[in-house]
């Protein structure tokens, strides 16, 4: 099967799962909101687009045999202890605290970590709810309590005018409100930092901060509206809203939303760099200076035999990759050095 | 009593170095500077252009300033870094006074306490032991502007014989030889002449580090086809790749230039014309270089007798050539000999004065030219003039307002003044932009000269390892906190602008200068508002002199990206190239093109003395000192500039792999070097860049990490330079 | 925003006098400020004084980021090899090690590889970047191709290397003598030659010491 054909059967199968999984936790469409049927779509072409990129970027290379060898050396069993051990310590440290982010700076840092608790914290509220997996339904002789059923099943109840209610009922208006302010300062830094200005390109860095700002604030004016101003303008800001979303969900396999999906492949590499300081280490040609592990740089000459790179030289050193970078600066200054003679 | 009032490690603590990082607003890449401000780089003598980026009074960074035509926004490691001065937890924002009781030796106190104090302690010693016995140190990386003012304060103010300056660690070879041969002591020619020369001899000068923006103009010259050739001990970054390089015996140059010129007149590749017409001495110096047949001259220099011979050829059979000299030949006890000899050879070829053929000294401080020209120099009078000629001392007396008679004469040398310290002939003593407890040779002395001294105020604006022994220290300003002119490395005056207003208490030098009179009850001649009328002061001073300032204006200066001395009026251009057929000379007057009356260049007989301190069997290495790139004479700024310790964090020394051998010593090993006056133990380089009988050690660093603590104290009789280039010592691997 | 077309960077690492001006200067640029790019080093210190600059040199084929597992490295459309995407880099060191140059940092405290990028907030609007405004010895220049040959008379200007088999094209130049008669400098050809050259041989050059 060629590269995209296969993306093309992984995307179907993936949406075409994503697709049964609605209608069953939605117990057949019974608990399923016809008004929502848009984002239903947005959210299968979403999955397919999502899992087509995906496909394609895991076929390359350089990827496949990180994704390959990510998963060896991660049940390697003599590393599978130490593994196991180190998984939630990066998933915490990487994902839930974006420690990395945090040296690269305090301002991006905030602006990230809002942004994702956001959105994470709005997706957990909305998917559910709109694949049906999640209604609330009212005591047959209790109409001021609420019974949560999950995919079906009943668990548990609160009472709608209470502390709980309150903030389950509006976690939507928190997770834009927390998405807005990360927003804020992620465009702040993009509109004045000279670095930024010097790389940034529109629909890769501000079309998705322009459209998170639009989902939250249309998010919000539909609250205010329904809350404050006895819902005037709604189905106008409904529609508002449903196309900002609808265009965020279409957008997610195309520009930086993607790395959403990527990023987690970090937890491969780490992995194959925790072994590869256990492995054998590979020693420069010209130098003699270890500088890396073994298992990347035979790794690394496969990908670039693939990639179509000739960089086999004579001479016992056998490939270019086993000379380490600061022999190979020092090779561009003693080659040229050597003409001027 | 000026014995340190704390251990020198509480003095550092409380004092630095600690080295500023680019942090907070220095890093943020969100800033908009509130001005960036045209000006020029504080460090060596090229005086490189620079635009400093300021924010709420703060220099943030730096811009290159393109527009410059010397470095056409070329900049070295230390002018990258130059702004990481300003905002320095190290800075001096308050006076001091010295309190053995306070944990960091130092108190503050109120400015004007301070002055009072100061002025009080010159009264008692000068009335006690007479006016010589305070002397003042100054330095020449000030404006001309505060040089002038210092040589003004301690002749009318002081009425003191002994000021000197630290232009004597450096320029003063070169100056003196330049006077005795062409009666002028300025780079003859523009560096723009460097790159249209057919040779480029170069002789004790590490270019790439101690004058990096040179290279460009080597390489131009390279590149139009000259060959280049080097005379070092070292292989210097720019011997690496010369035509030709010689590596000298450390102290042998003069017998070098002796046998070229040898062979130059056994050749015939003398300019006979030219010597006939313009010079004069010419017979009596090819009478001495018979003897430097080029056997003789390899025996004595070590360089093999063919790199000799083709040496002279190449320099005796061009057309057009550049020599550019440095510290190398001039830091000896036969330091003037050695300029002596550089000269004869220039000469002797004919190619001087014209485009493209051109003679230089490679001026090692900020102002080292301006600053050796306007009387902060012990014999000197502004303008170049001599303070021993009874018509020089006439004018400047007149232009002061004073009584030739009033004025002193000629005072000592600055490393005599330490002598007299020590020997209670001076008693108080007031320094400026000088660390002589680094920089001076044979540094154990000159901190036992220091401990005698009864009153000790100094002026600076970070507390330097000399001015911890100090009385009083009075916070001074920083380069960009002030505005005057500057004489960079080709004679081109220059316009230093002030960038930033000095912090706390902190007031500009000139000033705490004229607060000192004032309090003397002395400030007459001392009430100037701004440098800029100090500078009128000094173009009428500097009228009819040699250095001849009065037709350069501020305003002028900006227009025309500096202006060349001597220029003697407005209507002038000023002197770009020297020794020009019909330039302006006031002395030849018409006679000729060089500065003596009858307008003839003066061959000088260039005598060969081995070192004052050669090798023996208990010492039997010679040890050289030189710079770094990363840092800057006596390391007061450079020490506290994050990026350029981290760069070179101490000193090293650098072995020949063949003598680290034999003493049994590895890359990296801690060695020790002694000499007859102190020992140093450092880190061993071991590089076969070097001559097998020589070691290096740079010298920028203070107490036990100083060079200086092994160099000698002998002196070249003229300019009175100190011999840090050749010494004797041995060494060994220290017990690990 | 883009690098004028007629100005190009010239390397010619035989210039270099080692000073580190490009490294301190390197990290005042604002695309990177507080991070030096370029690397420059002792081809080997013991035996030479010889340092070689080297910035990114923006392959038309660039290693660097075909061997990316995850896309992170992108080309401008002026033809600038950028540094790593920040959301996309995951640190895998895969450019370090593949670069033919040698050039990619890893900044492993920050998780992401970042490289010369032209200084690109100077370059894209037509300014030197920074290494090349400040190089004392301009064994890093910037400007035209007019400029390079006029100042440069003996050199050639080349953009293609050879590693083993491998032949690379790039947007940055090096600097060759006028009369080589390849225009393609076989790196890898160097890998065992002696780094002391002619100079460095000293002791050819002394007539007599004693140690």
């Amino acid at each position: 099967m060629g590269g995209s054909l296969r993306g093309l059967f992984y995307a179907t199968a993936v949406t075409a799962i994503v697709a049964v999984a609605i209608v069953v936790g939605s117990r057949n469409l019974a608990h399923f909101d016809g008004a929502l049927v848009g984002y239903t779509f947005a959210v299968l072409f979403a999955a397919f687009g999502i899992t087509y990129r995906y496909s394609i970027w895991l076929q390359r290379p350089p990827t496949a045999l990180y994704w390959r060898r990510g998963w060896q050396v991660f049940f390697r069993p003599k590393y599978l202890l130490h593994n196991i051990v180190h998984w939630p310590k990066r998933v915490f440290t990487d994902f839930a605290f974006n420690k990395f982010i945090f040296r690269r700076g305090r301002g991006r840092w905030i602006a990230h970590l809002l942004i994702m608790w956001g959105c994470l914290l709005a997706v957990a509220i909305t998917f559910p709810l709109v694949f049906g997996w999640i209604h609330f339904e009212t005591f047959a002789d209790n109409l001021s309590w609420y019974r949560v059923y999950i995919f079906g099943f009943p668990t548990f109840s609160f009472p709608v005018y209470s502390i709980v209610g309150f903030f389950i009922f509006h976690g939507l208006v928190w997770a834009s409100i927390i998405v807005i302010c990360g927003v804020v300062i992620a465009m702040r830094r993009r509109l004045r930092d000279h670095a930024a200005g010097a790389l940034q390109q529109f629909g890769e860095d501000f079309v998705p901060l322009i459209l998170l700002f639009a989902v939250s604030v249309t998010g919000l004016m539909l609250t205010a509206s329904y809350s404050w101003m006895k819902g005037s303008g709604y189905e106008f800001l409904a529609m508002l809203h449903a196309i900002s979303v609808i265009f965020t969900l279409l957008w997610l396999p195309f520009g930086k939303f993607f790395h959403i999906f990527q990023r987690p492949a970090q937890l491969g590499v780490s992995f194959y760099k925790e072994v590869g300081k256990f492995e054998p280490k590979a020693k420069c040609r010209r130098c003699g200076e270890e500088f890396a592990s073994q298992m990347h740089i035979q790794d690394l000459i496969e990908v670039e035999k693939q990639l179509g790179y000739r960089y086999e030289i004579g001479s016992g050193i056998e490939h270019y990759q086993w000379i380490c970078p600061s022999c190979r600066r020092c090779l561009f200054a003693i080659s040229q050095g050597k003409l001027w003679q | 009593m000026a014995k340190l009032p704390v251990s020198i490690e509480a003095l550092t603590k409380g004092f630095g170095p600690h080295t500023a990082q680019s942090i907070g607003k220095r890093v943020e890449t969100g800033i908009e500077p509130d001005r960036v401000v045209n000006t020029h780089c504080c460090f060596c003598g090229q005086q490189c252009g620079i635009q400093l980026k300021v924010k709420e009074n703060e220099v943030i960074g730096f811009e290159p300033r393109d527009s410059f035509p010397f470095n056409q926004g070329m900049l070295c490691p230390k002018g990258v870094k130059r702004y990481l001065q300003g905002s320095h937890p190290d800075r001096l924002l308050t006076a001091l006074e010295r309190n053995s009781e306070s944990s960091s030796g130092f108190i503050p106190i109120d400015y004007n306490k301070a002055i009072e104090r100061t002025a009080k302690e010159i009264t008692r010693i000068q009335s006690s032991f007479g006016a010589d016995a305070f002397a003042i140190l100054s330095g020449a990386s000030l404006t001309t502007e505060k040089t002038y003012l210092m040589g003004k304060f301690a002749r009318i103010c002081l009425k003191t014989a002994n000021i000197d300056y630290n232009g004597r660690l450096c320029m003063v070879s070169a100056a003196a030889g330049n006077k005795k041969a062409f009666g002028i002591d300025r780079a003859a020619n523009p560096w723009s002449d460097i790159p249209k020369a057919e040779v480029v001899w170069i002789s004790g000068a590490n270019i790439a580090e101690c004058a990096p923006i040179t290279t460009n103009y080597v390489w131009q010259a390279r590149e139009n086809g000259a060959k280049i050739i080097v005379v070092d001990p070292r292989i210097t970054p720019i011997a690496r790749t010369c035509h030709l390089f010689l590596p000298v015996k450390p102290g042998r140059d003069v017998a070098l230039f002796n046998g070229i010129l040898h062979l130059m007149i056994e050749h015939n590749w003398i300019n006979h014309e030219f010597i006939n017409s313009h010079t004069v001495g010419f017979e009596a110096v090819a009478q001495h270089v018979k003897e430097w047949t080029p056997k003789k001259t390899a025996e004595v220099t070590g360089i093999a007798e063919k790199l000799i011979r083709k040496a002279a050829e190449l320099w005796g059979r061009a057309e057009s050539s550049f020599l550019l000299h440095a510290r190398g030949i001039e830091h000896h006890s036969h330091g003037v000999e050695n300029v002596l000899g550089a000269i004869n050879i220039v000469l002797a070829s004919g190619r001087i004065g014209r485009e493209g053929c051109g003679y230089a000294t490679i001026t090692g401080q900020g102002n080292g030219q301006g600053g050796r020209e306007h009387g902060q120099k012990c014999d000197q009078l502004p303008g170049g003039r001599d303070i021993s000629n009874p018509e020089h001392r006439a004018y400047i007396a007149k232009v002061w307002g004073v009584n030739p008679d009033e004025l002193p004469q000629a005072g000592v040398d600055a490393y005599e003044i330490m002598r007299k310290i020590e020997r209670g002939e001076i008693r108080g003593l007031l320094t400026i932009c000088f660390n002589p407890k680094v920089s001076l040779p044979d540094n154990n002395f000159v901190t036992r000269a220091l401990e005698k001294l009864e009153f000790y105020a100094a002026i600076d604006f970070f507390l330097n390892e000399t001015a911890h022994h100090a009385d009083i220290v009075l916070p001074g300003s920083l380069h960009e906190e002030d505005e005057g002119v500057v004489t960079q490395i080709e004679g081109r005056v220059i316009k230093i602008n002030k960038v930033v207003d000095p912090p706390g208490d902190a007031k500009q030098d000139w000033k705490i200068i004229q607060d000192i009179a004032k309090s003397l009850g002395r400030e007459r001649g001392f009430t100037f508002s701004t440098p800029a009328e100090i500078f009128q002061e000094l173009r009428i001073a500097s009228k009819g002199g040699i250095a001849d300032y009065s037709g350069i204006t501020y305003d002028r200066i900006e227009q025309q990206n500096g202006i060349f001395w001597p220029c003697p009026s407005e209507e002038h251009t000023g002197t770009v190239r020297l020794f020009e057929e019909g330039s302006f000379n006031p002395i030849a007057k018409g006679n000729g093109r060089f500065y003596f009356p009858d307008g003839k260049a003066r061959f000088n007989l260039a005598l060969y003395k081995p070192p004052a301190e050669d090798v023996d069997e208990e010492f039997p290495i010679i040890l050289t000192t030189g710079r770094v790139v990363s840092h800057f004479l006596s390391g007061t700024q450079t020490r506290r500039i994050g990026p350029l310790v981290d760069q070179t964090p101490s000193p090293f020394v650098e072995i020949h792999p063949r003598l680290a051998d034999r003493l049994g010593i590895k890359n990296g090993d801690m060695t020790t070097v002694v000499s007859r006056r102190g020992e140093i133990t450092i880190k061993a380089q071991i590089v076969n860049t070097i001559r097998p009988d020589t070691v290096f050690i740079p010298y920028h660093w203070p107490g036990k990490q100083s060079a200086n603590q092994l160099t000698i104290a002998a002196q070249d009789p003229i300019s009175k330079i100190p011999e840090y280039k050749v010494c004797a010592v041995k060494l060994f691997r220290a017990e690990q | 925003m883009s690098v004028p077309d007629n100005l190009g960077f010239f390397i010619d690492p035989n210039r270099c006098i080692g000073c580190q001006s490009c490294v301190q200067a390197c990290s005042e640029c604002d695309t990177h400020k507080g991070k030096s790019m370029i690397q420059l080093q002792y081809v080997d210190r013991s035996s030479s004084i010889q340092t070689v600059p080297v910035v990114c040199m923006h392959c038309s084929s660039p290693t660097c980021a075909e061997v990316c597992p995850s896309d992170a490295i992108k080309r401008t459309e002026d033809g600038v090899m950028q540094t790593a995407r920040k959301p996309r880099c995951i640190a895998c060191s895969n450019c370090v090690l593949a670069c033919p140059f040698g050039i990619p940092k890893m900044q492993t405290e920050l998780e992401m590889m970042m490289k010369c990028d032209m200084c690109y907030d100077r370059s894209s609007v037509g300014k030197k970047p920074m290494c090349a405004t400040v190089c004392p010895s301009q064994a890093l220049f910037f400007g035209t191709k007019e400029e390079i040959e006029k100042l440069r008379p003996r050199s050639q200007v080349s953009n293609e290397f050879k590693f083993g088999k491998q032949i690379i094209k790039t947007k940055v130049h090096i600097m060759l003598p006028k009369f080589t008669p390849t225009k393609v400098l076989d790196v890898t050809a160097a890998m065992h030659e002696p780094v002391v050259d002619k100079n460095f041989d000293l002791e050819s050059l002394l007539d007599n010491f004693e140690v």
